[in-house]
């Protein structure tokens, strides 16, 4: 009688330490997402301060017009600044995002009104990109103008005849790359006097070209960066899609500058290699690896870039599309590839 | 499956690198289940939901980048297009319009624009809705500042 009850009680431990066990586990899960949740809130508490405060000065500012350009500049000059630093931060603590967090609270902290910082950000993010490939493009973009100019010397005329056919901004904004470049080349050939003029070869150019620029490397989101360099690392091709995708106000995504065939498919984010970067699916120049235009056929079937239906037979390098601005993109593209 | 996990990885790396790009979005993952994030979005400035910090719940479905992630919100919003009570919201890109080359973040951002852009002709919350469609433009902007300060703004003592 006795034993017996002891038994029973033994045979009762392991199931009630189970049980206990069991809800030790469950409290835990608990507490972390409680303690989740606090963090949220603790984040979401710091922002309501900050707002609060924000509005503070902004009142206290008054309407003073030229505030918000100038921080504005500064956010320029910050990105840019980030731009150039962050390498160095990457590789310092890779895994850890410590540092990370601390860099992050700083720029949420410019006094500037909400839509305001994300115009702000977003303009200064193609801002950034933009005169970081006028300005270290200028002679960048002049040997690759030239190059092209060189290659294509035979083809010239229709050249222009697309270009005419363009339309108006677009063809300024030809003009000036296909323009600028070339004074400067007058310039330099002037100023090299040890160069023979009659031997303007398009390599010949370059090599001109690129000596004094060897000083400077090329930016990572460089528009005129070619396509045979070896990625920096693979983090810059992310940064630089996600530049690409919301700083042209996502229109168009393949838009305006020629060599910007994505080095990783957007919606895997896999790196393309050469058959999927030589693959065009749509007309509207979206690109995507081969595997992910499968599974889009296979649901919905139509294209991320314009959400129109894939046509089944995908659009070879040579076929007509509507407009010129496009078969004169992809010749550029296609050249691009075949020199790289 | 595979894929949406890569994918979702890719992302929230991205999210790490790029914490300061957008001052105004907050992209949690779930520790334990990358299928589920969390978001906290400011609202737009010079609307009724300035000063306001809403928070999101996003659930992402194994098919993710063909398949829209499911998103509402946990705070409590008036405005036409996310259900008062669920937090459902309703905007295309979340349902027929979605495209595959979006990201969670892009989402945000499109609640965000869609905050400070009502559809009122498509409502989810038929107060809101037929307070803009009676063009009381000054009704809905107090009824959803008063919210606002309810739900999305820290209690003042």
């Amino acid at each position: 009688m006795h034993s017996d009850s002891i038994a029973a009680n033994a045979s009762n431990i392991p199931a009630a330490s189970s049980n206990a066990k069991d809800f030790v586990k469950k409290k835990r899960v608990n507490r972390s997402a409680k303690l989740k949740q606090c963090k949220l809130d603790a984040r979401r508490e710091q922002w309501l301060s900050q707002v609060k405060n924000k509005s503070g000065k902004e009142e206290s500012n008054g309407g003073t017009i030229g505030q918000p350009m100038a921080t504005a500049g500064n956010r320029m000059g910050r990105a840019i600044e980030k731009l150039e630093i962050r390498p160095r931060v990457e590789e310092e603590n890779d895994g850890g995002s410590v540092h990370h967090y601390s860099d992050s609270e700083s720029p949420s902290n410019s006094p500037m009104s909400h839509t305001g910082s994300v115009l702000g950000g977003n303009d200064s993010g193609t801002n950034s990109s933009s005169s970081s490939s006028s300005s270290s493009g200028g002679c960048c973009s002049g040997s690759m103008s030239e190059e092209d100019e060189g290659g294509e010397g035979g083809c010239l005329d229709d050249w222009e005849a697309v270009a005419d056919a363009l339309a108006a901004t677009d063809e300024k904004q030809q003009l000036h790359i296909g323009s600028a470049p070339v004074d400067k080349n007058i310039a330099h050939f002037d100023s090299q006097s040890d160069v023979d003029i009659l031997k303007e070869k398009p390599e010949n150019g370059v090599s001109v070209q690129r000596a004094p620029v060897n000083c400077r490397a090329w930016r990572p989101d460089d528009a005129f960066r070619p396509q045979s360099l070896p990625n920096l690392s693979k983090q810059y091709s992310f940064p630089m899609n996600s530049d690409r995708h919301y700083g042209c106000g996502g229109s168009v995504w393949g838009c305006k500058n020629a060599a910007s065939i994505p080095k990783s498919c957007p919606i895997c984010y896999e790196d393309l290699d050469f058959t999927d970067s030589s693959f065009l699916p749509c007309s509207c120049g979206f690109r995507l690896c081969l595997f992910c235009h499968k599974r889009i056929l296979e649901e919905d079937g139509r294209c991320p870039g314009c959400r129109k239906q894939y046509n089944y037979d995908p659009v070879e390098g040579e076929a007509t599309l509507d407009g010129g601005s496009l078969t004169y993109r992809l010749g550029r593209s296609c050249s691009m590839i075949t020199r790289s | 499956m595979q894929a949406s996990r890569a994918r979702l990885f890719k992302e929230y790396k991205e999210v790490q690198r790029e914490k300061s790009a957008d001052p105004d979005i907050q992209l949690v993952c779930d520790d334990s289940n990358i299928f589920k994030w969390n978001a906290l979005i400011k609202g737009p400035s010079e609307t009724p939901f300035e000063g306001g910090v809403f928070q999101l719940a996003f659930s992402v479905p194994e098919q993710y980048p063909l398949q829209p992630p499911q998103v509402r919100f946990l705070t409590k919003i008036f405005h036409p297009n996310v259900h008062f009570k669920t937090g459902e919201i309703c905007l295309d890109i979340l349902k027929n319009a979605w495209s595959p080359a979006w990201t969670l973040q892009s989402v945000c951002r499109a609640i965000i624009a869609l905050m400070a852009h009502p559809e009122p002709d498509s409502p989810l919350n038929c107060d809101s809705g037929n307070l803009l469609r009676s063009g009381d433009i000054r009704g809905y902007q107090s009824m959803a500042r008063m919210y606002t300060r309810l739900a999305a703004m820290p209690k003042k003592g």
